[in-house]
């Protein structure tokens, strides 16, 4: 399509989804949507898949723990296996009772970090990135609705009061 | 004195300026950098077209070379000998036994040397009853004391040269033998035959008709004189008996330490340690005395009397003796004490012939009485050896007494002391000092410008004990060598030689010992050749003359009732002072090592000090403190006895003293290694001299001064607590009964499955011990460990303990891996476990029984310690030995923590560089760092160290046994704390070695683990104290 | 859409719209420093410069400067270090358990909570640090391939779990703060006009763009998040006390350790924070988002945590007497009747008792009694643990070695410094960072908000 893109801009979030609802019932194909905080029941309407962030965190952690338990078994009874205070060391499960603790630090340390670098790559949040949000004030308190207009359906003005009418108070076009 | 600024060597290679050595050591970065002579040459900057960019490359090799060559260390490679000596291997010890007399104690030692340096002395096991105390064991470390006098000095401490005061003395000797004037030589109990010869000579040369009146007089520094006198009343013979306390079943005291510093104790604690194994003849031993000596701490039964009542409780017990025996009374007497003296009497009695009666009076008359007993129970023989009479003390107070009249007089025209400190433990009334500005030349010879140097006109350096020859002749037919370890460090000279170049015949002593030996006692030996018995007596270390004895009985013939009633004449006073030799200071010519400081009093646990004792009543009424701790103040009051004024001094409750006496320990006052200020106070001028002199005082009287002051103790809570998880004692008949559940039942807990040895309760599958080949295990008999704390300082000599000084002391951070516990039996219900119950158990009874724990790392198989530390720097070797990791330490303390036993001990400080340890600390000062063992490494600041189970004396017996290729025998290892035990209380071995005796000692009936029930499984094994006294009485 | 029930408190006063939010929570970072924050930031700095000279003394000289002795082997140090992770736990549980449990007014002090934890465990870490012999040799304690190959750390040390305990606990918190950040800090850019300023958040602010898909992932990081750290509250207070539960000594040895110390953490966090929401509450004038409501509930917190510390603290007792093992008897008959009996009995007073008065509402509700009594706690909390380590320490199995401990003027002022340094991060953090958490109060604004609840039930 032509690169135009629209930004309609809303006060609040109710008249947001509505708007939205309304929109996508007529067609219109709605990008994304800015807002200042996460608008819960947005993501269906507009047609967000959901995030599978949480599956990574469980690989992660299970990665975690293998390695733990592998690192114990190489250290503490195959590398130079030690007598301390008389506790057995000749296989790892005679030995384990004492690595529980550490074993569970280590998983939900893998997890809670594999997924957190994660997140931050896979929305590009990191240092020295630039912000890419259309107004400042979509970070405070007004909610913008991204729109990729496909002119041959539906023409330009029609659009707009379309658009209008679900009660946004600015559009402009990019 | 003025500091000599001289270079000592430390090593051999040092001393032959080795070329190599000496590069070594002048280079410790490398030189050669090459940027620098590039830029040096002149010529070479302004020829060579050096752009920016070779400066730069220069410049980046320069510092490049530089990194590498501060990544140099000093050179620490061992240089190789020249010309080796062929018995000298560096990283081998040499042992070379020799002989120690200070006037005090006399042993039989082997030295360990290590590349030229005594490091470590031992007694020579090879002999029997030889044995050390820390006395003799610490000795060592004042042979690299650098406050010892280095050169020749005149009165005012500036150094003179040997030629000069040669040349002045002799004069001085040759216009008094001119002029027919006296010559008195003051010097201690002289043991050395051929020290004896020469000074015999010396009078020979200088005196007889028409010369001068020349005259040895020697005294001791603790007299004996008057137990000296009795005997020569009693027998005719001026002289010290030995005594054989192996020998007797029965054993009353009376105011004698003879296992700590009473005559010759080290000899006599090995004695009694013989007797003290309940599985045979177990002595009976009894003990009245005034102030808990070690010996009383050690009795079965123990009375507290005045120190004024010595001579009526030995009337008494004569009396007793006599009623049993039937022989016939005598008059005075009349102690309070009628039923401890029956009950000693009995004892005595039913022991005839094997019993011993001793008494520490230096009073006439009373030792009389104390020889009468004797021959009544005909101890005489059989534990009093009359015909091979001791020579260690032959002092005699009366000629003391003359000299110092003759000096203040001013009669004398030379004086010439050696061995000994007249001017500093003669009693004050004797007036030594006064008389001494008097006598026309007065010369000393010492290791230490000392208080009698001080009022000396010369002063020469006599060689330590270490760099000396020497012989003695200890008792009657016995012979010992001392030689040389280490070739004198200062510009000092051996009193023989000294005399020999006066009596202008100078010569080695070496020479003179050896033709004195050739001459006078080769022809007893039946040797062929003089070489051969030399060599064989030198190796040994000792020579016994084996002539036929006379064997006629020299019976006692004195006057009984006269003697009685003069020692029962003596009367008590409201306050009696008695003053008391510690086992640590002794007579404190050793005052000034700071190994002996560090040792904690046996009884008293206190440290770097003397105090006075009292009981604790006495101190409740006068409301002085009696708490020991980090912050409890003690007060401090003056004592006085008629006109004498002691300085501060303060006060501590000594559970078991006698009410109404106070006691202060001899030998403090002095100097500690490089401290400015003196350690405690000295005590030797309340000694009193009435004919003999006397160590009692009556009519003393103490006065607070509002000052407090902190004493070091290194254990400040007294008693067991009634716990029998920490100390198992019983009493003979149980013992004999034969029931171990009566007297040290098995730990156990119970389990799901009923009740359960300890031993046997596990959570993991545990670690099998006995494939491992070794279990190293040490056994320790309660029983016959009397607290002397000889394995202490044995342990600090063997595994470079630091030393810390009094204040680290008082805040529990003494370093010591080998402590002695000391518990004081409670007169509180042990089965009462409320508060107040708990309360009362703490306090020490006032006539407590004592025992003594000898307490170091347990080398537990289940270790809680190695368990804790995040970074595995303790572990467990597969030979039962808990090991400490230095450079793997990080320092969390958490072993420390966790350790049932806290044996740990940690690095609080840099010792050997932080400012606070400099005065004291040896290993601060360039010379007191070759007492250190190379074989153990000095510890970090930061670090935990622990009793290694001296891990590398065991490496190294491995090693032997490996080059022979034999199994390890028993015994043939043997760690630094059982090697110096005098009563063999510690065994050292090998548990799977089901043969040794440390294996026979653990399946016995009296072995214990200490809080076995925490289950830590330690390779220390405990054996349960029995003491011999009837069940009724405990 | 969702409405909260009608007796539900409203938990934002006033009549508040998104941008009145922003504004507030933005002016302390918009404006001029009070008088008031400048003064306390000096005092706090100056104590943390002392203490700060105190540490660079231990490390110079070495821990002899210390009180400890061969018995006592930690004192104030590892007390500190357990008082500091105590204190740390309140906001990874409030910000994570919170979240779980849906409870909404969790938002007004979840940032503050949060923030304190991190500043409480770096003062908590120190401790570990600097009670070393050889601080210089830490890196010893993380299993590092080295020269020698062989030689690695000894997981069965309690010690060493620690150190995986705290690391982790340590950054998940801060990952989870900052996460939490980033959407306001990008609030923050969009609104300050300075560009020096505008360029710092923006940095902060990695470029944060607040569109919906981020939004999602955003919201399932936080939750997933949240479940990691909610047993790594649990965990890493169980494992500190396991460096006691673990050991032999008596009065250590203790089973309950775990959940009685979980509790005591919970407890004196929440006391903590207390004293500081109060505090910033005051400063900032945030009364409308700080309600009593979440000091009661706080309160209400407290009340439950302190009880279940009071029943560990007499289960030990009991305990000990039936057990009938002399050494855990005597020791706990010391601990009230020993020579640390004072300490003993602080604890019990300011643990025990005090947090039941709590019961009474009017207590409960008042602003100056809950922050005396939240200050109150925490010094009860550090005696508990002043009490667990030296009176079980300083009489254990033999009487021989039977010592006191005695403070020197370094202990009490690294303990000072710290406390120092927390109040001056505290306060930049107060300064610099928004304080409560924009996007959280934003959406909950409508449900419950006051002037919102008040339409609903008009209409």
């Amino acid at each position: 399509m032509a690169g135009k893109v629209l930004y309609a801009t809303y006060d609040d979030d109710h008249k947001l989804i509505e708007g939205a609802k309304e929109l996508v019932g007529k067609g219109v194909y709605i990008n994304t949507v800015y807002s200042p905080f996460p608008i819960h029941g947005i993501d269906p309407i507009i047609g967000i898949k959901r995030t599978r962030l949480a599956i990574c965190a469980f690989i992660y952690g299970l990665t975690g723990l293998l390695l733990a338990l592998l690192g114990f078994w190489y250290f503490m009874i195959s590398d130079w296996p030690m007598i301390i205070g008389g506790k057995p060391n000749q296989t790892l499960f005679q030995n384990l009772p004492a690595f529980i603790p550490v074993t569970f630090e280590f998983t939900v340390l893998c997890a809670g970090h594999g997924m957190a670098i994660t997140y931050l790559l896979r929305n590009w949040t990191l240092p020295f990135v630039q912000a890419r949000n259309p107004y400042p004030y979509t970070t405070d308190d007004k909610f913008v609705m991204e729109i990729y207009p496909d002119y041959e359906h539906t023409k330009e003005d029609e659009l707009k009061k379309m658009i209008e009418s679900t009660g946004s108070i600015l559009i402009e076009e990019k | 004195m003025g500091s000599a600024n001289k270079k000592y060597w430390k090593g051999i290679e040092e001393l032959t300026e080795e070329p190599s050595f000496i590069e070594q050591s002048n280079k410790e970065f490398v030189d050669y950098v090459p940027v620098d002579n590039f830029m040096s040459e002149e010529n070479a900057l302004s020829t060579s077209n050096t752009s920016r960019r070779d400066f730069l490359k220069f410049l980046g090799f320069s510092v490049t070379a530089a990194t590498i060559a501060s990544c140099e260390t000093p050179v620490t490679k061992a240089i190789p000998y020249l010309v080796k000596p062929e018995e000298l291997n560096p990283g081998v010890a040499n042992y070379y036994s020799s002989t120690y007399f200070d006037g005090n104690d006399f042993s039989n030692i082997l030295i360990k040397t290590r590349e030229g340096r005594p490091i470590h002395i031992e007694a020579n096991k090879n002999l029997s009853g030889a044995g050390v105390n820390a006395r003799v064991n610490s000795s060592v470390l004042m042979l690299y004391d650098s406050n010892r006098l280095q050169y020749p000095v005149d009165k005012s401490g500036e150094e003179v040269s040997w030629k000069d005061a040669d040349k002045e003395i002799i004069s001085a000797l040759k216009a008094a033998s001119a002029k027919g004037g006296k010559i008195r030589v003051l010097t201690n109990t002289i043991v050395s035959p051929s020290t004896q010869s020469i000074i015999d000579n010396f009078a020979g040369i200088y005196g007889g008709e028409g010369a001068a009146d020349v005259r040895h007089i020697s005294y001791d520094s603790i007299s004996y004189s008057g137990m000296i006198a009795a005997n020569s009343e009693s027998f005719g013979k001026a002289f010290v008996p030995s005594y054989r306390f192996d020998k007797a079943g029965s054993i009353v005291s009376i105011g004698a330490d003879f296992l700590s510093t009473w005559l010759s104790s080290v000899e006599y604690a090995g004695q009694y340690g013989k007797t003290r194994k309940p599985d045979g003849e177990m002595s009976k031993h009894f003990q009245f005395e005034a102030g808990l000596s070690v010996t009383g701490s050690n009795a079965d039964h123990r009375t507290a009397v005045l120190p004024s009542e010595y001579g009526k409780v030995a009337v008494d017990l004569y009396n007793a003796v006599a009623e049993l025996t039937g022989g016939t009374r005598t008059s005075g007497g009349g102690s309070p004490y009628t039923e401890a003296i029956q009950h000693a009497a009995e004892s005595l009695v039913s022991m005839k012939g094997k019993s011993l009666v001793v008494c520490g009076s230096n009073d006439k008359s009373v030792q009389i009485v104390v020889n009468a007993i004797n021959a009544a129970l005909g101890n005489y023989g059989s534990t009093i050896d009359l015909n091979h009479p001791s020579h260690l003390r032959r002092g005699s107070d009366t000629d003391l007494k003359m000299l110092t009249d003759e000096m203040n007089k001013g009669q004398v025209d030379v004086l010439i002391t050696f061995y000994g400190n007249p001017a500093w433990t003669s009693p004050s009334s004797l007036g030594f000092a006064s008389g001494m500005e008097k006598v026309g030349m007065k010369v000393s010879m010492a290791t230490y410008f000392d208080e009698t140097s001080q009022l000396c006109d010369y002063t020469l350096p006599d060689n330590h004990f270490l760099e000396a020859w020497g012989d003695a002749n200890p008792t009657q037919g016995v012979y010992a060598l001392a030689q040389p370890t280490i070739s004198p460090l200062y510009n000092s000279r051996q009193v023989q030689e000294s005399l020999l170049t006066w009596m202008g015949q100078p010569q080695t002593s070496y020479d003179y010992i050896r033709a004195y030996w050739e001459n006078n006692l080769f022809p007893t030996s039946g040797a062929v050749f003089f070489e051969d018995f030399w060599n064989q007596s030198l190796h040994d270390g000792i020579y016994t003359v084996s002539h036929d004895e006379q064997h006629e009985e020299p019976n006692f013939a004195a006057d009984v009732s006269a003697a009685a009633s003069a020692a029962s004449s003596s009367k008590s006073s409201e306050l009696e002072l008695f003053l008391y030799q510690k086992t640590g200071i002794g007579d404190g010519q050793h005052a000034s090592n700071p190994w002996l400081q560090e040792l904690p009093d046996p009884v008293s646990k206190i440290t770097w000090d003397n105090y006075v004792t009292m009981a604790a009543s006495d101190m409740k009424a006068r409301g002085f403190n009696l708490n020991l701790g980090q912050e409890q103040e003690s007060d401090m009051v003056t004592v006085s006895v008629g006109d004498l004024v002691s300085e501060e001094l303060p006060v501590v409750a000594q559970p078991g003293q006698k009410p109404g006496t106070i006691g202060i320990a001899l030998g403090y006052g002095r100097q500690v290694w490089k401290n400015k200020e003196k350690i405690g106070v000295n005590a030797y001028p309340f000694s009193e001299m009435n004919g003999t002199v006397s160590y009692h005082r009556n009519g003393a009287s103490i006065t607070e001064t509002g000052n407090k002051y902190h004493v070091a103790a290194t254990q400040t809570s007294h008693t067991v607590m009634g716990r029998t998880g920490v100390i198992r004692e019983t009493t003979l008949d149980v013992y004999k009964a034969g029931d171990r559940n009566d007297f040290n039942p098995v730990v156990a807990l119970p389990t799901h499955e009923g009740l359960e040895a300890v031993k046997n309760i596990t959570l993991w599958e545990p670690q099998n011990t006995e494939i491992s080949g070794h279990l190293w295990g040490m056994s320790i008999d309660l029983n016959t460990c009397i607290g002397c704390g000889s394995c202490v300082t044995a342990c600090n000599s063997e595994n470079n303990v630091p030393v810390v000084g009094k204040d680290e002391v008082r805040r529990g951070r003494e370093m010591h891996w080998m402590r002695i516990d000391r518990y004081y039996s409670s007169d509180a219900d042990l089965e009462d476990k409320s508060i107040s119950g708990y309360r009362s158990m703490e306090e020490p009874g006032s006539m407590p029984e004592v025992v003594y724990q000898p307490m170091m790392c347990q080398h537990c198989n289940n270790a809680p310690c190695e368990t804790v530390c995040p970074v595995a720097a303790t572990t467990h070797s597969n030979e039962g030995l808990n090991q400490m990791t230095y450079n793997r330490c990080i320092g969390t303390r958490y072993c420390a923590n966790n350790c049932p036993y806290k044996v740990r001990r940690f690095n609080w400080f840099n010792y050997i560089a932080d400012r606070k340890f400099t005065e004291f600390n040896p290993s601060q000062d360039d010379l007191g760092r070759m007492v250190l063992n190379p074989d153990v490494t000095v510890r970090a600041r930061g670090v935990m160290e622990k009793c290694s189970m001296c891990v590398q004396r065991i490496q190294a017996g491995k090693l032997e046994a490996k080059k022979n290729s034999s199994k390890v025998e028993d015994g043939a290892i043997s760690t630094a704390c059982a090697s110096a035990c005098p009563t063999h209380a510690i065994t050292f071995g090998d548990l799977n070695d089901k043969s040794s005796r440390i294996a026979n000692h653990d399946a016995g009936d009296r072995a214990y683990r200490v809080i076995e029930d925490v289950g830590t499984r330690p390779n220390i094994v405990y054996l349960t104290k029995v003491r011999n006294k009837e069940t009724a009485q405990a | 859409m969702f409405r909260e029930s009608e007796i539900r408190q409203p938990l934002i006063l006033g009549h508040k719209t998104y941008g009145d939010i922003t504004a507030d929570v933005i002016r302390p970072i918009e404006n001029k420093a009070s008088k008031l924050w400048y003064i306390a930031i000096t005092i706090s700095s100056l104590i943390a410069l002392w203490g700060i000279g105190c540490i660079l003394y231990l490390i110079g000289r070495g821990i002899g400067v210390w009180g400890l002795n061969k018995t006592v082997g930690w004192a104030w140090d590892i007390t500190n270090f357990v008082w500091w992770v105590g204190i740390g736990h309140a906001g990874t549980l409030i910000s994570a358990v919170l979240l779980l449990f849906r409870q909404r007014w969790r938002m007004a002090i979840n940032r503050s909570a949060e923030a304190m934890t991190i500043f409480a465990f770096m003062m908590a870490a120190l401790f570990p640090g600097i009670h070393m012999g050889r601080i210089w040799l830490a890196y010893f304690v993380f299993p590092l391939p080295n020269q020698f190959g062989s030689l690695w750390v000894n997981f069965n040390s309690p010690l060493l779990w620690d150190v995986f305990a705290i690391s982790t606990y340590f950054s998940i918190s801060l990952i989870f703060w900052y996460i939490g950040l980033i959407p306001d800090f990008a609030t923050i850019r969009d609104r300050l006009k300075h560009p020096v300023q505008k360029k710092i958040y923006s940095l902060l602010s990695f470029g944060w763009t607040g569109d919906a898909k981020a939004w999602t992932r955003f919201e399932e990081v936080s939750l997933v998040l949240a479940g990691l750290a909610t047993p790594l509250v649990f965990s890493v207070h169980s494992i500190v006390s396991m460096d006691f539960a673990t050991s032999v000594i008596p009065g250590w040895h203790t089973t309950i350790f775990p959940p009685y110390f979980v509790s005591g953490a919970v407890f004196s966090g929440f006391a903590m924070v207390l004293t500081l929401v109060l505090i910033m509450r005051k400063v900032f004038h945030l009364e409308n988002y700080v309600t009593i409501k979440h000091v009661e509930y706080m309160n209400i917190v407290i009340i439950v945590t302190g009880s279940i510390v009071g029943v560990a603290y007499l289960t030990e007792l009991f305990v000990s007497w039936y057990s009938g093992v002399e050494y855990e008897s005597y020791a706990f008959i010391n601990r009230f009747s020993g020579p640390y009996f004072w300490a003993y009995w602080s604890m019990m007073t300011c643990n025990v008792i005090s947090p039941q008065l709590f019961w009474i509402k009017k207590i409960r509700t008042s602003l100056i009694a809950t922050f005396i009594l939240s200050i109150v706690v925490n010094i009860g909390m550090w005696f508990e643990r002043f009490v667990i380590i030296v009176t079980s320490l300083h009489r254990d199995y033999l009487p021989s070695s039977w010592s006191m401990f005695h403070p020197t003027f370094v202990d009490i002022g690294i303990f000072l410094g710290t406390i120092g340094i927390f109040f001056t991060l505290f306060l930049l953090f107060a300064r610099f960072f928004p304080v409560l958490a924009l996007n959280e109060l934003k959406s909950i604004l409508k449900v419950s908000g006051e002037s919102y609840k008040k339409d609903q039930t008009e209409h």
